[in-house]
């Protein structure tokens, strides 16, 4: 009788090895998709192809995925900076908030500085305010020993409810009807669009940051701190690594970008503050950086694909009447099945004669 | 030897692990109501012989007999369904469910869990054994001593014939210790087989019936308990005296004091005292666990001692690990390779990089092309295989490991090393070249050498200190053979100082 033996593997699973396991994974989660397609009465093959139109099928298609790739990006890199040092930072939601009510706290108190200051200033402020909410759940980690997955999550709702409090409140735009919005930013609190595209210049600040991080790890010291206390903290002991400094500074590092993020969402994307910018970019931030194994380009490919499945979704809202939460599951899927294919990468099977 | 047949009878097991030999033509018999003591040093062979029989692991050569018969446990459910059952160091309960569902736990039954009878069932089985644990308690709300009661009440439950105890007392308070040889002289009595393994020397003469002595992979011994006269015999017989190897030692002429300890007491240690200079090696021996492991922690900065306890290199504790240079100061080389000296997730370069980055550190940058270079020179200069600082740590044999470890605490240049079973795991060849290593960092340092082995402590050290019960027993030369005869009574506690 045959069967199937799982060991171990000596050798690292080729680059090639690899891509192939990833590929298997996706077209695996996209045929589970059809099934479910199939089950609710819709063409499978129709459904699956009007998805990718949706996404990438048209200019407008892959601009809409790619200004929805850009928040996306930014909170992956942030949240995979913490998960290098296995501190599980599921704030990013949170995280993002905090820098928009902070980018737009500057936006509204000096709307007449010239664009220099004022975008650099709304930068610094979301950045300040993201990181500082990620700081919290890391101190509370140090002295109370709390776990972070919880705090974070937790801290996620309180940010949310404070950034409805603000444009339900202080912050609201007398002229809008009642809507919870604050006033449209002035014209230099603005980053604009790159030429004739919908897309925004947060483009550009994703290359950069995504280069500083990939430096980061790759030629610092702090970096490479980082990665050896991820990898082993009793040898990061042994070696006197600084492990409870690294983790308030990935925390910080974490929420700032998030925060970053929550900037271009308010300035660029919508040109005020409101609610309708929280749609769940931070948790979507947790998916790519297990997708792309933290590694930046790679979030880079995995968050322009996920934009796309977002995008993707809506076309098929319209065109099949798909409910919008099947994007959702496609996610899901998409992670189950990447995840699941980890064991080839760790394990082999050999089969054999019992 | 009875005249039974034994219930189980190993007979010429051997298994290696790459090139070191774990056990060797080891024959065994575990005999219907006896103890049989299995005694050793750490890496004698003790765990992957009882892996095999626990049907962990398929030895490469010999065979088990069941009953006379010859039998393959190539699965632990076949080692378990054969009647051979472990209580492991690490106990593996559900700390959520209460004794009597963890007694029954992974066993088929129906569907539905009969609570009352099955906490009558394992109150009756307890009481048989003369065990006192509630049924019905959480495992969470249990002391260590009761949660094994629940391990092996566990094993007994489904018929176990063969009890095999990984040193069990490492975790229980002496008087549940006590308790446990109780049950076990029961269980002996109701015809179960039991082997103990422990280096604990008073443990073994006080239960055992029987014991076999392992030593690198070999058994050395096999003696009933009634015929040996103390425990110094055993600690004789456990350590032994051949000469394995031998290197030569230059003289060094010792210089300033490098390490001294004044009065450290904490978890396990009492008082001790200790000075070390440069140019010599100081040998700690003794039995596992009598205070080897919190000192080494204490002085490496992985426990905190009180003030003024520790000086390193002529500063308190404190100020030295806070001002700790990369080079010219401190090198441990702990005995727990894997877990402790290197990130197994990590490429050669980034382990050397680990305790050495301070030296190829300018502004915020780490410099990994100095850093590759180096680490490239010192894997050739190590004859670490295989030579790619790009391989991971987990892909090294546990020999190529160290030489690793080794070569990137010697590049620090150390004045004080701290070396934790320096060869332990190692063939001769890597032995070898480890002692002619420390031997050589000697000329520039001060070392001390944590082992169990003697032979090592001998060949290697300028002085041997015996550690026992938490204390430094006595230190002497190496040359003084009055006391070296001596050493098997003071790590047994016999010796007064």
């Amino acid at each position: 009788m045959f069967h199937i033996r799982i060991t171990k593997r000596q050798e690292p699973l080729s680059v090639g090895g690899s891509c192939l396991v990833l590929l298997s994974a996706l077209i695996l989660s996209l045929l589970l998709s059809g099934l479910l397609l199939f089950f609710r009465g819709t063409p499978p093959v129709d459904g699956i192809v009007t998805l990718f139109q949706g996404a990438f099928g048209s200019r407008w298609a892959i601009e809409d995925s790619i200004l929805k790739a850009i928040p996306i990006f930014l909170c992956s890199l942030g949240v995979a900076i913490a998960f290098r040092l296995q501190i599980w930072n599921i704030g990013a939601e949170g995280q993002f908030a905090l820098g928009a009510i902070g980018a737009t706290w500057v936006a509204l108190s000096f709307p007449q500085w010239p664009k220099i200051a004022l975008l650099p200033a709304m930068v610094l402020a979301a950045a300040v305010a993201g990181g500082g909410w990620g700081m919290i759940p890391a101190i509370l980690r140090q002295r109370l020993k709390t776990n972070e997955i919880i705090v974070t999550l937790m801290m996620n709702y309180i940010a949310i409810l404070f950034l409805e409090y603000l444009v339900y409140g202080v912050w609201k735009d007398p002229t809008s009807f009642g809507f919870p919005m604050t006033p449209e930013f002035s014209e230099q609190a603005i980053v604009g669009k790159i030429g004739t595209t919908s897309i925004n210049w947060g483009l550009a600040h994703c290359l950069i940051l995504g280069v500083l991080v990939w430096g980061f790890f790759k030629f610092t010291r702090t970096g490479f701190e980082v990665k050896a206390c991820g990898d082993n903290v009793r040898a990061a002991r042994y070696a006197g690594l600084p492990y409870d400094r690294l983790v308030v500074l990935v925390m910080v590092l974490s929420g700032a970008l998030a925060g970053w993020a929550g900037f271009l969402e308010a300035s660029a994307t919508v040109n005020r503050l409101q609610p309708s910018i929280m749609v769940g970019y931070g948790y979507t931030a947790i998916v790519v950086a297990w997708l792309a194994r933290l590694h930046p380009l790679s979030i880079g490919i995995a968050s322009f694909l996920l934009a796309g499945l977002r995008v993707g979704v809506e076309n098929m809202q319209l065109d099949l009447q798909v409910p919008a939460a099947f994007g959702g599951i496609i996610e899901g899927l998409i992670l189950l099945t990447v995840l699941a294919g980890g064991l080839f990468t760790h394990y082999r099977l050999i089969r054999g004669k019992k | 030897m009875s005249s039974r047949e034994p219930l189980i009878r190993l007979e010429n097991i051997s298994k290696s692990f790459g090139k070191v030999q774990a056990n060797r033509n080891v024959t065994l018999e575990i005999i219907e109501g006896k103890i049989l003591a299995l005694l050793g040093e750490n890496g004698a062979g003790k765990s992957t012989l009882m892996s095999i029989l626990a049907g962990q692991m398929l030895p490469d050569a010999g065979t088990i007999y069941l009953g006379g018969k010859p039998v393959q446990f190539s699965t632990t459910e076949k080692a378990i369904s054969a009647g051979i059952g472990m209580v492991y160091q690490h106990f593996k309960l559900v700390d959520a469910m209460s004794v009597a569902e963890n007694v029954f736990l992974g066993q088929k039954s129906g569907f539905w869990l009969k609570k009352k009878k099955m906490a009558r069932v394992v109150e009756q089985l307890a009481g048989q054994y003369g065990m006192k644990v509630d049924p019905g308690a959480r495992i969470s709300d249990l002391s260590m001593g009761e949660r094994q009661q629940v391990e092996i009440l566990k094993l007994l439950h489904r018929k176990s014939t063969v009890l095999i105890f990984d040193e069990p007392t490492a975790v229980l308070t002496p008087n549940e210790a006590e308790n446990l040889f109780a049950t076990m002289k029961i269980m002996v009595k109701k015809g179960k087989g039991i082997v103990f393994i422990s280096h604990k020397l008073e443990e073994v003469m006080t239960v055992a019936d029987n014991i076999a002595i392992l030593r690198r992979g070999e058994i050395v011994d096999k003696v009933a308990a009634s015929d040996v006269s103390s425990t110094a015999e055993l600690a004789e017989r456990m350590v032994g005296r051949e000469v394995l190897l031998q290197v030569d030692k230059e003289p060094v002429e010792p210089r300033q004091i490098v390490l001294r300890l004044k009065k450290l007491s904490g978890p396990g240690l009492k008082k001790i005292n200790l000075e070390l200079r440069q140019g010599e090696i100081l040998a700690l021996v003794g039995v596992a666990g009598n205070g080897q492991k919190p000192l080494v922690e204490a002085i490496c900065g992985l426990s905190k001692p009180p003030p003024d306890t520790v000086t390193i290199l002529g500063m308190e504790w404190r100020k030295f690990f806070r001002k700790a240079e990369w080079d010219n100061a401190l090198s441990y080389i702990p005995e727990d390779r894997q877990g402790l000296a290197t990130c197994q997730g990590l490429d050669l370069l980034d382990n050397f990089l680990l305790t050495t980055r301070g030296g190829f550190t300018k502004g915020p940058w780490l410099q990994k092309e100095l850093a590759r270079e180096k680490a490239s020179y010192l894997i050739k200069e190590f004859d670490i295989r295989p030579p790619d600082p790009a391989i991971f740590a987990w892909q090294l044999s546990g020999g190529n490991l160290q030489k690793m470890v080794l070569a990137r605490e010697f590049f620090r240049k150390p004045r004080l090393i701290v070396a934790e079973q320096p060869t332990q795991g190692l063939d001769i060849a890597a032995t070898e070249d480890v002692w002619n290593l420390l031997l050589k960092a000697r000329e520039q340092a001060g070392i001390l050498l944590v082992t169990g082995d003697l032979n090592e402590a001998f060949v290697l050290s300028d002085r041997i200190g015996v550690m026992y019960n938490g204390k430094i027993v006595e230190t002497f030369d190496t040359d003084n053979k009055e006391k070296l005869d001596r050493i098997p009574q003071m790590m047994a506690g016999l010796a007064v100082a």
